[in-house]
């Protein structure tokens, strides 16, 4: 340590002083490095308190010692220092010019070793981007395919589902249908049933209301059939007076003739209904229905309707002269 | 389950109800009056026989509406209207007003006019139906001037005919006998006359008695029996030649010939075998059979309308009465019962009557029986009435009865409503003979 300590020192000192004389001319290299120092002594161990008036003294003699031989070798070191710093100025010089040397070269190295560089990485770099242009070349096709097989998946899946949506609508059209089919014959049903209890009602109603009728009726009825039965009487007696059967006639021919008659008895139409078979009995039947003026009919206007408005005479000669 | 059945079966039994109610009354309501007519007047049909117009001069006798008028009448079944009491004569359809007719109760009106050219009388003639204001009939028809009783006649017939539905007989003859005592002379007369005893023309005179004029189907010939050789004797006459040849002269009696439909044929009564029984006698061959075997007499044989059966008299019995025999050989059948004495049977051509003469109360009537029911009745009023013979429709009926002490001809409708008594002739007028219609 104290060696490369004075080592520096003197370094210091010889630069300092060649720093110091302008002296320009770089030292010969005769005296290269020379170890100049001597060996330090190892300091004796002495105990600090019985020792310290000797300790004083001979630190005072050593102290002597110590700085005469420290201006000695001040001396010497300032020497050293010169000398060294001499050299370590044409060292430095020498190193510089290698340094400069080993830089330059180092550059060109450098500069190879980084046109070298530059010329792998562009290389590698186009490489790197043709690897680049491939993969993307590739991913692209895988994509593209990807993308078809997923547009096609995507077609299939649409068609899948517009079949399936079809199907769901026909379904829901089939359902709706027979929903509605359904619904159209419970609504039959249920006017039917209802169409049957109003009939029902209807004919009970109905039924109730004809047997009053029927009973107002046939009191009427009686009282018109009396009536009638006296006009009958008084239009048989006309007609048979009225009546010329022709000789031809026999007792088992008959001839029909509906009558039609005004409220006042007078002949509205007789049509002959059933012939009898020989034309002059049937004529002398609408001879004699024709040849009365008014026939004796009831006043009582719903008896006429009822009995005379229209009836029918039947001509059929039971005792022949 | 029985409840529940009872309500299901509770509207079908409503409506059971309702459709029974409901034929009730619907039925009811339906079910028109009717009235029947079982018997027609008693009284004859009024006619309106108007005198027919004229042009050209009309030969001197009756008016053809005259004629007309009284075959009408004749009938009994027409009331001609007396032409004083026509509102109006109108000659054709555009001049008939059926209100008059009515109001006059009629309920046929007959118009015509006659036209003569030459010798020749020729009528148009139209027939109304008042009541239903319709011709029923609208002919001509013509004759010669010296025939219009012919034309007349012939009108009659188609005006008959349009209103009864029966053929008219208006053109059909008679024959009969006459009988005339002039001092102690005694005249047997067989005469032919037209129906209303109009045009008589005497076939055959004798002094002896002629019986029993019959004729032949087709109107040419007569039978009849003739007393003149002294017995009775069955001759036919041809009418129109006079011919007359002796049909039946056996020994004994020979009488009551009577045609068969064919007119091939007599039925006779010959006493030959000492009884009288009924014969038939092939004219053209002369042969015999005899139909009937009795120890009584059977007489008076006539074809029944079938053609092969025969009504008989026969006092069997004990008195006459009428038997028939419906086949040839069969056993006769009794006919009538409604008193001792029915004799003469004359069938009407349609199997329906027979009519006969029937004593009752010491009277002698025509009387008739219906073969159907076998009733009988009796049609004429007057009494000693003999020799009935029925017209060929079946609707009148000729005899003979007397009269003011003489015997005279009647002509009645058939059921005896109207009686007609032919005009006198000289004397007595006995046994006639209605004959056929000849087309």
């Amino acid at each position: 340590m104290s060696v490369a300590l004075h080592l520096l020192i003197m370094v210091i000192a010889l630069a300092g002083w060649s720093w110091t004389s302008p002296v320009s001319e770089p030292e010969p290299r005769l005296i290269s490095a020379r170890l100049v120092s001597p060996e330090p002594r190892p300091s004796p161990v002495v105990d600090e308190q019985d020792q310290r008036d000797l300790e004083q003294e001979r630190r005072q003699q050593e102290e002597r010692e110590r700085q005469q031989e420290e201006a000695e070798r001040r001396r010497q070191q300032e020497q050293a220092r010169q000398e060294a710093e001499r050299q370590a100025q044409a060292r430095q010089r020498e190193e510089e010019q290698e340094r400069q040397q080993a830089q330059a070269r180092e550059r060109a190295e450098q500069q190879a070793r980084e046109q070298e560089a530059a010329r792998q990485r562009a290389e590698a770099e186009a490489k790197e981007r043709e690897r680049q242009r491939a993969e993307e070349e590739r991913r692209q096709q895988q994509e593209a395919e990807r993308k078809a097989e997923e547009e096609k998946r995507r077609q299939e899946e649409r068609r899948k589902q517009e079949e399936a949506e079809r199907k769901r609508q026909e379904e829901v059209a089939r359902q709706e249908a027979e929903r509605k089919r359904q619904e159209a014959e419970r609504r039959l049903r249920e006017q039917q049933l209802e169409a049957l209890a109003d009939q029902s009602n209807r004919e009970r109603e109905a039924e109730a209301r004809r047997q009053q009728e029927a009973a107002a009726a046939r009191a009427r009825e009686a009282q018109m059939l009396t009536e009638s039965e006296k006009y009958q009487s008084l239009i048989r007696e006309r007609l048979s007076q009225a009546w010329y059967p022709p000789s031809s006639a026999t007792e088992d021919m008959t001839a029909r003739l509906q009558i039609t008659l005004l409220p006042t008895g007078e002949l509205a139409n007789v049509r002959l209904v059933s012939s009898s078979g020989n034309t002059a009995f049937d004529n002398s039947a609408l001879g004699a229905v024709r040849s009365l003026t008014r026939y004796p009919v009831p006043s009582d206007r719903d008896t006429f309707e009822r009995y005379f408005r229209q009836f029918t005479i039947e001509f059929n000669p039971q005792r022949l002269r | 389950m029985t409840h529940n059945a009872y309500r299901q079966g509770f509207p079908f039994a409503t409506a059971l109800t309702a459709l029974v109610l409901f034929m009730l009354v619907a039925g009811s309501a339906r079910a028109e009056l009717l009235i029947r007519i079982t018997e027609g007047a008693d009284a004859a049909l009024p006619i309106a026989v108007v005198p027919f117009a004229e042009s050209g001069a009309m030969p001197a006798g009756d008016k053809v509406s005259s004629i007309v008028q009284a075959d009408l009448t004749m009938s009994g079944e027409f009331r001609p209207l007396d032409p004083s009491k026509m509102l109006s004569l109108p000659s054709q359809r555009s001049e008939v007003y059926f209100r008059d007719w009515r109001l006059l109760g009629q309920r046929y009106v007959l118009v015509g006019q006659l036209n003569r050219t030459g010798e020749r009388v020729e009528a148009r003639y139209e027939l109304f139906d008042v009541n239903r204001e319709e011709r029923i009939l609208g002919e001509t028809a013509g004759a010669s001037a010296n025939n219009v009783r012919t034309l007349a006649h012939h009108i009659s017939d188609r005006v008959y005919e349009a209103i009864t539905g029966d053929p008219g007989v208006f053109s059909t003859k008679l024959a009969y006998i006459t009988l005339n005592r002039t001092g102690d002379e005694t005249r047997y007369r067989l005469q032919v006359s037209d129906v209303d005893g109009k045009r008589a023309r005497v076939r055959l005179e004798s002094r002896e008695p002629i019986l029993s004029p019959a004729w032949s189907p087709d109107g040419k010939q007569l039978a009849y029996v003739s007393f003149e050789t002294g017995k009775p004797v069955v001759f036919t006459h041809e009418l129109a030649t006079g011919e007359r040849k002796k049909a039946a002269d056996f020994p004994g009696l020979n009488s009551a010939p009577a045609w068969s439909p064919d007119g091939k044929s007599l039925l006779l009564t010959l006493s030959k075998d000492g009884n009288a029984e009924i014969y038939r006698l092939e004219i053209a061959s002369g042969n015999l059979t005899r139909l009937t075997n009795h120890w009584a007499i059977d007489t008076e044989g006539v074809w029944d309308h079938t053609g092969r059966g025969i009504f008989y008299t026969s006092d069997r019995s004990g008195g006459p009465q009428i038997y028939h025999m419906e086949r040839l050989g069969a056993e006769p059948k009794r006919i009538t019962f409604g008193s001792r004495y029915n004799a003469r049977a004359r069938p009407d051509a349609k199997g329906e009557y027979v009519y006969y003469v029937h004593q009752r109360n010491r009277a002698f009537h025509i009387a008739r029986i219906n073969l159907k029911n076998g009733e009988e009745s009796v049609i004429t009023r007057t009494e000693s009435d003999e020799s009935p013979s029925v017209s060929p429709n079946g609707r009148m009926l000729i005899y003979a009865t007397q009269q003011n002490g003489t015997s005279v001809l009647t002509v009645v409708s058939a059921n005896g409503g109207a009686a007609y008594s032919l005009p006198a002739a000289d004397g007595d007028v006995r046994e006639p003979a209605w004959g056929p219609i000849v087309r």
